[in-house]
C-alpha cells in the first residue's frame, strides 16, 4: 500500500492541485452570481422553454443538458439564448413576408418574426438576447440554412466576425454531432459576450475517458511482461577513440526550387449569408448572420 | 591445477574485493603455490574421479571442494589471449541483485521472501573480441525543405544537394559469447565491459570461479560480430546525415576489414532462482554489476496500477476540461 502511494504521488499531488484550482474558480464563480448575476426583468415572455427541436435530432436528454446549460449561460451573459431546429421549407411562409428575400435568409425571417413572437428578451420583451435557427431541410437551392439573430445588447456587443465565429464553430461539428455543436453555440456565445474568445475550449465530454483507456493501454502491456534489462552500449561504445573519422564529407548544393501556394484567408465553404443590416422591431443593431451547408 | 596457501595448504581463490589471492583457511594474502598436478579425470587436490562438463575449463571437485583450473583447457588452443578479473565478489552481486529487485515495481511481494536460491556460480564467460576497420562509402541525393509565408502566400523551398560521405571507423573487441549455455540476447545486454581492466591472462584468476572453454571457434561467430559493427557503422553514417529531410541513395558501399580477434574471459555471476515452481535467471556483469534478467511479474498489481493509471489520467483531463471552461 506504501508503495502504491509512492508510486501514485506525483499523480495524485497534480489531482489535488488541479481540484483545489477547480473549487476555487467554482466558488469565486459562486460568489459572483451571487453579487454580480443578472436578474431576469422580462415579464411578458411566458414560457421557459429555450430548446425547441422541432427537427428532432437531439434526444429527450441532450435536450435537457443543454436547457440547464443555457438558464446557467443566461444568467451569466444576461441574456436569453434560444436554439431553434427545424425540418421544412420555411419558402413560402418567408416570401409571404418579404416577397425578394433569397433562399438562404429564409431562416433570418424566421428567426425575427419567433423572437418577437415569443416575446424573448433577458432584460423586456424583444429585450437582450440571441436565437439560432438551423433549418434541417434542404430548400430548393439544395442548402440547409441556418442563421444566428442576436438582439438587443447581443446585437451591440457581438460583431459580425463574433457570429461568423459562433456559425463556423457549430459547423465543425453539426453534421456529426448536432448536440455538440449546439452546446459550442451555446458556450461560445457565453464567451463572445464575455470576451472570453481565446479561451475557447470545445473539447467532446468523453475526451477524458478515452484519454484514460489510451494511458491504460500503453502502461498495462508496458508492465505486462518483465525485461531483461536495457541496452547500454551506442554506436561508438567499440570505435577507436570514440569517434568515427571522415575521410571526405561534401554536401554539395545542385539546385533548388520554390513552390508558391495562395492561402485562402476566409474559408467559406457553404457561403456566409451575411448579415444585410436588418433592423427588426426588438431593437437590434443589425440582423445578425446566415451559414449554409 | 590448484592453487594452495604456502602457509596451511588450503585452497587459495582470487578474491575480487582485494584483487589479490586469498586463503580462506588462514586468510593469508598473495599464499599461493601452483601445484602441477590433476588431470580432467582426477581431482588436483584429493586424487578423486571427477567429470568436468564438455566445455569446463574451472570448477570445483564434487568431492572435496577445491577450486581447480584444467591445464587441458587452458592451454594450446584453448589458451586465452586476455581475462577480464572479477571486480565484484559474491555479496556485492548479491547486493545488485536485491537493490534491482527493490527497483521493479510488479515484482509479487512474495518473490523475496519465497524465492530460493537453486545456483550460484562466478563464471567465466569465453568471448571472442573482433577488430574491424570499417569503410563506408555513400553517395546520394538530399533534399531539405523550408518554407515561410509572406502575407497570403506560402513559399516552399526545396533544396537538392549532392552528399558524398566516405567513413572510416576502426572498431576495438567487438564482443560475441562463445558459449552455448549463454543467452546470446542477454550476453549483448551485459555489455560494455571497461576493457581497460583486461589483463593478459593468468590462470590464478580464475581459482575460485568456474570458467568454460569457447564452445564455437572465431569464424563461426564472426557473423555475429559483423552484423554489431555493420549496425553501428549504419547508425553513425545516418547521423551524418541528420538534417535532411529527404534521401535518395545513390552508392552505399559498406566494407569490413578483420584486423583481428583474441579470445577472452569476462566474469559473470549467474544465479537461479527457484520461486512458485519455476527457475529464474539473472546475471550480474562481475565487472560493472549490471544486471540482466526478467523477474515474475505480478498481474494483480498491473492491472490494479493500470486501473489507477486510467482513473488517475481521466480525472486530470476532465479537471483541465473543467477549469479552463470555468474560466
Amino acid at each position: 500500500m506504501k508503495e502504491y502511494f509512492k508510486y501514485f504521488r506525483w499523480v495524485f499531488i497534480v489531482i489535488a492541485v488541479l481540484a483545489i484550482v477547480l473549487a476555487a474558480i467554482k466558488g469565486a464563480q459562486g460568489l459572483a452570481s451571487i453579487t454580480g448575476s443578472h436578474e431576469r426583468t422580462n415579464t411578458e415572455c411566458t414560457t421557459t422553454q429555450r430548446v425547441f427541436d422541432y427537427a428532432d435530432v437531439l434526444t429527450d436528454r441532450e435536450e435537457k443538458k443543454l436547457e440547464s446549460l443555457i438558464a446557467k449561460r443566461e444568467k451569466q451573459t444576461g441574456c436569453d439564448i434560444v436554439l431553434v431546429t427545424l425540418y421544412e421549407s420555411l419558402e413560402e411562409y418567408a416570401r409571404e413576408i418579404e416577397p425578394d428575400v433569397p433562399h438562404n435568409q429564409f431562416v433570418r425571417i424566421f428567426a425575427e418574426e419567433f423572437y418577437e413572437e415569443n416575446q424573448f428578451g433577458y432584460d423586456k420583451s424583444n429585450g437582450d438576447g440571441v436565437l439560432l435557427v438551423d433549418n434541417w431541410f434542404r430548400e430548393a437551392d439544395g442548402h440547409i440554412h441556418t442563421w444566428l439573430w442576436p438582439a438587443g445588447n447581443a446585437a451591440d456587443t457581438l460583431s459580425y466576425g463574433d457570429v461568423d465565429w459562433i456559425l463556423d464553430e457549430v459547423y465543425l461539428y453539426v453534421e456529426k454531432d448536432a448536440y455538440r455543436a449546439y452546446k459550442t453555440y451555446v458556450n461560445d456565445f457565453y464567451r463572445g459576450m464575455t470576451g472570453k474568445k481565446s479561451l475557447n475550449v470545445n473539447l467532446p465530454e468523453w475526451l477524458p475517458i478515452l484519454a484514460g483507456i489510451i494511458a491504460a493501454v500503453i502502461f498495462i502491456p508496458m508492465n505486462w511482461k518483465s525485461r531483461s534489462g536495457s541496452r547500454t552500449t551506442t554506436a561508438t561504445t567499440y570505435v577507436n577513440g570514440g569517434r568515427e573519422h571522415f575521410v571526405n564529407k561534401q554536401d554539395i548544393f545542385l539546385r533548388k526550387s520554390v513552390v508558391k501556394r495562395h492561402i485562402e484567408t476566409s474559408s467559406s465553404s457553404g457561403g456566409h449569408g451575411g448579415g444585410g443590416g436588418h433592423s427588426s422591431g426588438g431593437g437590434g443593431s443589425h440582423g445578425g448572420g446566415g451559414h449554409s451547408r | 591445477m590448484i592453487f594452495k596457501c604456502r602457509n596451511c595448504g588450503g585452497n587459495t581463490v582470487y578474491e575480487p574485493s582485494r584483487k589479490r589471492m586469498y586463503c580462506p583457511h588462514c586468510e593469508s594474502l598473495d599464499s599461493e603455490n601452483i601445484v602441477q598436478e590433476g588431470s580432467l579425470t582426477q581431482c588436483a587436490n584429493c586424487g578423486a574421479p571427477i567429470t568436468p562438463g564438455q566445455y569446463a575449463s574451472a570448477g570445483r571437485c564434487e568431492h572435496c571442494g577445491s577450486y581447480l583450473v584444467h591445464n587441458e583447457r587452458i592451454e594450446g588452443v584453448y589458451e586465452p589471449h586476455l581475462i577480464l578479473p572479477f571486480k565484484i565478489n559474491k555479496d556485492m552481486a548479491v547486493e545488485r541483485l536485491n537493490q534491482e529487485f527493490h527497483k521493479k515495481t510488479f515484482l509479487p511481494s512474495s518473490f523475496l521472501s519465497q524465492k530460493s536460491l537453486e545456483k550460484l556460480e562466478g563464471i567465466y564467460v569465453p568471448f571472442w573480441l573482433y577488430d574491424y576497420q570499417a569503410h563506408y562509402d555513400f553517395e546520394g541525393e538530399g533534399t531539405r525543405v523550408r518554407s515561410w509565408r509572406q502575407g497570403d502566400t506560402e513559399y516552399t523551398e526545396t533544396s537538392y544537394y549532392h552528399i558524398i560521405r566516405q567513413m572510416e571507423a576502426d572498431f576495438d573487441k567487438v564482443p560475441v559469447d562463445a558459449s552455448f549455455v549463454m543467452d546470446d540476447g542477454e550476453m549483448d545486454l551485459m555489455e560494455p565491459y571497461a576493457y581497460q581492466e583486461l589483463e593478459d591472462f593468468d590462470p590464478k584468476y580464475m581459482s575460485g570461479f568456474d570458467g568454460e572453454v569457447y564452445n564455437q571457434s572465431a569464424p563461426e561467430l564472426e557473423g555475429r560480430a559483423q552484423v554489431k559493427v555493420r549496425d553501428a557503422s549504419e547508425s553513425l553514417m545516418q547521423q551524418s546525415l541528420a538534417g535532411y529531410n529527404s534521401i535518395r541513395p545513390g552508392r552505399k558501399n559498406l566494407n569490413l576489414n578483420r584486423d583481428g580477434v583474441r579470445y577472452a574471459l569476462m566474469p559473470v555471476w549467474m544465479y537461479l532462482y527457484q520461486y512458485q515452481g519455476k527457475t529464474w535467471r539473472f546475471q550480474v556483469n562481475g565487472q560493472t554489476g549490471k544486471v540482466i534478467g526478467k523477474t515474475p511479474v505480478s498481474r494483480g498489481k498491473v492491472l490494479l496500477y493500470g486501473l489507477t493509471t486510467m482513473v488517475s489520467v481521466s480525472t486530470i483531463f476532465y479537471l483541465i476540461m473543467a477549469i479552463l471552461g470555468a474560466v
